[in-house]
């Protein structure tokens, strides 16, 4: 299909999208720090008895956590669609490979890995599974042989959506305001292409209405300033919710912006895929770098290095407090010697945390209690 | 130079393109009757006798090539139609090969179908692929799915994934005032197919859909005019049937008129294939039916 050009910084390059699509006026993106996620769930039970707790949506997890390397949901998505898009390449920070609207055969308008009835069925397989078996002596070598990290996902929002620009209908659209993307419930005809197209796999299915649904990036919390279910309720303060800009309109002083383009420690999920996606992952730093490159592109080695680091770096640590301490979207932050600050869109400061929590020391005996008492830090 | 030379190949698209859709619009691939019977068309069954006494014509079917994506393949090449009407009503009996029957919905299950297409307005005859801008064309859409639904009721999710365990749904608890005694309407604003009010998510009475379509991806539901089908899936085959009244009120709905010739143009879906919407079997061009 003749395709249009458009500018994706996170290949450094243009590339192919069917439609000659603009940006919006602010761009809505998650940061998760894979370091800190417990695969709890509780991201995805609070997205589930918010969003999806109905009949036809029993199967629906707008958002996921899944066990790397072998768990999925659905299973094998990525692996599926790597498989197909075959072996590519990067030039250093530009990609010089194929994206999956590149690689389309001519009579298509993306590579599709389609997804069966029973790759959605378990949606947490292999939760817990590690990359390899477990041999005599491992459990006592650090780092370990055998590694595993957990991924969260939600839809990724992206500035080029596969879902939306696979739709025969035009039933899918992205929000000027904030880059949402959203399936107009109303004019969907449950075709599916949106399914088969998402390499991401967040568009699904209500067998019940016959149409197709997909996380809402909980537009109305945003529109109140406020972040999404999934990262407000993250029990391991793993995830930020905001805006991020294109690299040359970065700002310093907006956290999203900050880890993604002034410290390149928060990189996006596939980024060969095309798509300009807007999940971004701190790498976690026990993984192998070849595996987190094949996932979050060339970056993913220094990122691992600059995390590794954050004790000596003042902002960093003080912005990674701010990880999970507010409901209220920031716009804006600071570090100083002891607190790190959160900012709304109006400049008022929303949120206030030490860098370092202050310690308290106190006597093994209290004479006035007549109790011991241990220390905890 | 180079400029020049572009413009040059570019006008010769445009005119060659321009020259080949003319004709495609021109072109009528098959010719049809539909036979003036005294038999109740508004009524007559599946397998009915009148049916052995109408000719039927084989026409062929092609992969969908005019937009994206356009399948490589289609699981239908051939099909047969027979029409009759009574002065009043008219009835398109169609059938075709399928070897599997696709009734249910399932994540990703699609259903079999069929859709007759007319334009709204024989004159300028519309684009013959879904109609094009201020050119409207009628649709007659059939899905297995409501063909079974019909039978059956409603399909559900309990219908699709019978061994499938849920702990509860919102307002089901077995206690009272918790949203328990709510009406169905006000339940249906948390299902997000019904409170957007789109005519898939709920259970009709007819097993076909009527829609107008302005061109590829404008397709749009209407409400139905005394539009009626039946559908049966035997030996390896479907067979559908189609009645309508000759003439309705509705501006926006072809008109059947005795003497005339009507253009029609058909698609078959086969949902083992995973077909659906664009990726279907259609006729290569307009076919015409001679109304007697
Ligand atoms: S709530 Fe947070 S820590 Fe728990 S699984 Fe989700 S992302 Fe991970
Ligand atoms: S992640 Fe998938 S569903 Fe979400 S916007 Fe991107 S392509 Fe669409
Ligand atoms: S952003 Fe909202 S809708 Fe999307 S996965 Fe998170 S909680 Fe669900």
């Amino acid at each position: 299909m003749q395709m249009r050009k458009v500018y994706n910084w996170q290949l450094g390059r243009k590339a192919a999208y069917v439609y000659p699509l603009g940006r919006p006026k602010k761009q809505w993106a998650i940061i998760f720090d894979l370091n800190k996620c417990i695969s709890c769930q509780t991201c995805s039970l609070a997205c589930k008895t918010t969003w999806t707790s109905g009949r036809g949506q029993e199967y629906m997890f707008w958002n996921n956590v899944a066990t790397k390397p072998y768990g999925g949901y659905p299973q094998g998505w990525d692996m599926g669609m790597l498989s197909k898009l075959g072996l590519q390449e990067w030039d250093g920070n530009k990609y010089i490979g194929k994206t999956l609207f590149e690689a389309a055969a001519k009579n298509e308008k993306i590579l599709q890995h389609v997804a069966d009835d029973k790759d959605w069925s378990h949606p947490n397989l292999g939760e817990d599974e590690v990359a390899a078996a477990i041999e005599r002596g491992d459990w006592i070598r650090i780092p370990h042989r055998a590694w595993m990290f957990y991924l969260p996902r939600t839809c990724g929002h992206c500035t080029y959506p596969a879902c939306l620009g696979a739709c025969p209908r035009k039933a899918i659209y992205k929000r000027e305001e904030d880059g949402i993307v959203l399936i107009d419930q109303s004019r969907c005809r449950g075709y599916r292409e949106c399914v088969r197209s998402c390499p991401y796999k967040k568009s699904m299915f209500n067998v019940e209405t016959r149409i197709s649904e997909k996380c809402i990036g909980c537009y109305p919390k945003i529109e109140q300033g406020e972040m999404t279910q999934c990262t407000t309720n993250c029990i391991g303060k793993i995830r930020l919710n905001g805006f991020v800009s294109t690299p040359d309109n970065a700002r310093k002083d907006n956290p999203i912006d900050y880890l993604i383009h002034e410290r390149k420690l928060a990189l996006s999920l596939y980024p060969q895929f095309g798509l300009e996606t807007n999940i971004y992952y701190i790498p976690p730093v026990h993984a192998p770098v070849a595996y987190l490159e094949q996932m979050f592109g060339p970056g993913a080695g220094a990122a691992v290095q600059t995390y590794r680091s954050i004790r000596d770096d003042q902002t960093l640590k003080g912005l990674m407090v701010l990880f999970g301490s507010m409901e209220k979207v920031l716009h804006g932050f600071k570090v100083d010697n002891s607190f790190a600050y959160g900012y709304d869109e109006k400049g008022n400061e929303v949120v206030k945390v030490p860098v370092t929590e202050p310690m308290y020391i106190r006597d093994f005996y209290d004479k006035k209690l007549n109790v011991y008492r241990h220390n905890t830090p | 130079m180079v400029l020049k030379k572009i413009i040059c190949v570019w006008m010769f698209l445009f005119l060659a393109t321009g020259v080949a859709s003319a004709e495609g619009k021109k072109k009528i691939f098959a010719e049809f009757v539909s036979y003036h019977k005294s038999v109740d068309a508004a009524k007559v069954g599946l397998n009915d006798d009148i049916w052995k006494s109408i000719p039927s014509s084989r026409l062929p079917l092609q992969r969908q090539f005019l937009v994206f994506p356009k399948p490589m393949d289609v699981g239908v090449k051939e099909m047969s139609v027979q029409s009759f009407n009574d002065g009043k009503y008219i009835t398109f009996r169609l059938s075709w090969k399928d070897s599997t029957q696709n009734t249910g919905p399932k994540l990703m299950d699609f259903s079999d179908g069929a859709a007759l297409q007319f334009p709204v307005n024989k004159k300028p005859l519309p684009e013959y692929f879904m109609g094009e801008e201020k050119r409207p064309v009628h649709i007659l859409h059939w899905k297995a799915w409501r063909s079974r639904d019909k039978q059956e009721g409603f399909q559900t999710v309990k219908s699709a994934y019978p061994n499938m365990t849920v702990d509860m749904y919102n307002f089901d608890y077995k206690v009272k005032g918790v949203g328990t005694e709510k009406t169905q309407a006000e339940k249906d604003i948390f299902t997000p197919g019904k409170a957007a009010g789109n005519p898939l998510s709920f259970d009709h009475k007819e097993i076909i859909e009527e829609l107008n379509s302005e061109g590829a991806g404008t397709l749009k539901s209407k409400n139905i005019e005394n539009t009626s089908g039946d559908a049966e899936w035997k030996d390896g085959q479907w067979t559908v049937i189609f009645r309508r009244p000759l003439t309705v009120s509705d501006p926006l709905s072809a008109r059947f008129v005795a003497g005339e010739k009507m253009p029609v143009a058909f698609s078959v879906w086969e949902g083992e294939r995973r077909e659906s919407a664009g990726r279907k079997a259609v006729s290569p061009a307009w076919a015409e039916v001679k109304v007697e």
